[in-house]
């Protein structure tokens, strides 16, 4: 059995046989594992500096050299590596004085402060197989997301109190600014809130809950759907970053309704963390520092807010290492080119728009393929995997050990 | 012709699978350099499916391929995959909780002669 480290899902029942630089045979991955999986022999990063192949060490002397003449570094990434590598990496931001952020800093961190603060009530995948007759998906669509979201947790399986399953206990709401996969699946309760208008859709379900009549969206629906979640049993919401980005500063909303739904009935939530370990690093920096993402050490003290955010940091640093991450990508073009600016590190097992960019590239090892280690699931259940198979490669925490003593 | 639109960014299983296979194949660039616009709207431009749009705001602009909506009407919204392309579009300059606008993007879209941006063209950017 293998752990595919494609999504926050951590399945651990893969089974997998690799022949001939290919997947010949593979059970119960999805099509996003299967791709993150046969990614292991596609486009494969090696030791670089300033785009001409060095060996290992001359990439991380060098990656050693940049970190310690840098005043302000930045270290980015994170939500890709495991708690080990997460570790040492928070470790040598300290001892660098550098900022420390990771992606959960522009999509999920607001959501994740709120569970792992206990300010939302939580639970686990397991309790929603189990329990769980209403999931509502909110922004979020694990049809594309976390494919087998639906099938291991939250509609299909027969669970413990929920033998019926989908065909007569489970429902699925699907909350979203168009009619995703996974809206198309729950049709009937198929709710369309238009973007930047999910505050407004909170305020109306509250006003139903009290017994008012409902301001925004279709009135009669509304009270439909007052009406299922008062009926529901054990209710859970999973916030997508659809929800994220709509609410942004109005997330004590979301609170409201949570400890309305709770007055009557159960009602949980589980953010849809996308990266595998995102929500690793978030509970490692909070037991750590007390704040989840976005902290500098420079100076020898803690320093927590916006000015610490990758999108600020990246743009104020001197240097900037990211691991297992690809924000030239996945960022918005200012912060992608003040990285691509910057003396750029990237430790990654694959080549992308970053690591093209980087001065310094060091090729990492493939969690769950040729590395093991802990990781936390998106429940924040701990998942321990180990190599499918021995690989010469460095792991993260292993790089980052060596970089330290360079140092 | 030209009209305002609201961009709104998703996530899609396909291309993010032709990510994994590499982000300077021709796969990833067709899935991820595309608009979804409203059936009105492209009426409006007087496009065609698959159509080359060009997608300018103040941040930046990108040359994509026009795809007809098949979800219900929704004039004046448009979608576009998480990507590169897509962030060209994105403002960094952000509120309080320094979350950027990817879910609601104002942007200008048009017919174009110009080829699809390619993704070599954005680094280049991102490097000058
Ligand atoms: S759902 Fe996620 S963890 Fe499970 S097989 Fe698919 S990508 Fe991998």
């Amino acid at each position: 059995m293998v752990v595919c480290t494609g999504c926050s899902l951590l399945c651990e029942d893969i089974e997998l046989v690799l022949k001939d630089g290919t997947i010949s045979q593979a059970k119960n991955l999805c099509r996003k594992g299967h791709a993150h999986f046969q990614a292991l022999f596609i486009e494969r990063t090696r030791p670089m500096i300033d785009g001409r192949e060095v060996s290992l060490d001359q990439a991380i002397s060098k990656a050693a050299e940049i970190l310690k003449s840098a005043k302000s570094p930045l270290f980015y990434g994170w939500s890709n590596s495991t708690l080990e590598a997460q570790a040492a990496g928070i470790d040598l931001a300290r001892r660098l004085g550098a900022t420390i952020d990771d992606t959960s800093s522009f999509c999920q961190g607001i959501l994740m402060e709120l569970v792992l603060t206990g300010k939302v009530p939580t639970c686990t995948l397991d309790d929603v197989r189990n329990f769980a007759d209403t999931s509502v998906f909110w922004g979020a669509d694990p049809s594309n997301s976390h494919p087998r979201h639906l099938s291991r947790f939250a509609y299909y399986p027969r669970g413990e109190k929920r033998q019926k399953s989908y065909e007569e206990e489970r429902i699925c709401i699907a909350v979203d600014v168009r009619k995703s996969a996974t809206a198309r699946l729950c049709s009937n309760y198929y709710f369309r809130v238009p973007p930047g208008q999910d505050a407004e859709f909170i305020e109306s379900i509250l006003a139903v809950l009290d017994g008012k009549i409902p301001r925004f969206g279709d009135k009669k629906r509304m009270i439909e759907l007052g009406t299922v979640l008062r009926k529901t049993e054990y209710g859970v919401i999973f916030p997508g970053l659809g929800m994220v980005y709509s609410l942004q500063e109005k997330m004590d909303l979301l609170v409201r309704l949570v400890a309305k739904l709770n007055e009557i009935t159960t009602f949980m939530v589980l953010p849809m963390v996308d990266h595998y370990n995102m929500r690793g690093f978030n509970q490692l920096l909070l037991d750590e520092t007390g704040f989840i993402n976005r902290v500098s050490f420079q100076g020898g003290t803690t320093v927590h807010g916006p000015e610490q955010s990758v999108m600020a940091a990246a743009k104020s640093c001197d240097a900037a290492l990211v691991i297992g991450s690809d924000p030239l990508s996945a960022l918005p073009f200012g912060t992608a080119r003040a990285l691509a600016k910057t003396s750029l590190i990237a430790i990654d097992p694959r080549r992308s728009l970053t690591t093209d960019a980087a001065k310094v590239v060091i090729p990492s090892a493939m969690y769950g393929l040729e590395a093991g280690g802990t990781s936390l699931r998106l429940d924040g259940v701990k998942i321990e995997f180990e190599p499918f198979f021995k690989s010469e490669l460095l792991s993260d925490e292993q790089i980052l050990a060596k970089i330290k003593e360079a140092i | 012709m030209e009209a305002e639109v609201t961009i709104v960014a998703f996530q899609d299983i396909f291309q993010n699978e032709a990510r994994k296979k590499g982000i300077y194949t021709d796969e990833y660039r067709q899935l991820s350099a595309q608009i979804i616009l409203d059936k009105q709207d492209i009426t409006r431009l007087g496009v065609k499916d698959g159509q080359r749009i060009s997608v300018k705001n103040e941040v930046g602009g990108v040359v994509v391929a026009a795809k007809i909506s098949d979800d219900d009407p929704h004039p004046g919204l448009a979608f576009m995959i998480n990507s590169p392309w897509f962030n060209q579009l994105v403002r960094d300059d952000v509120c309080d909780t320094s979350i950027p606008g990817f879910k609601r993007i104002a942007a200008r879209v048009s017919p174009s002669e110009e080829n699809v941006t390619q993704i070599s063209e954005i680094l280049q950017r991102m490097r000058a």
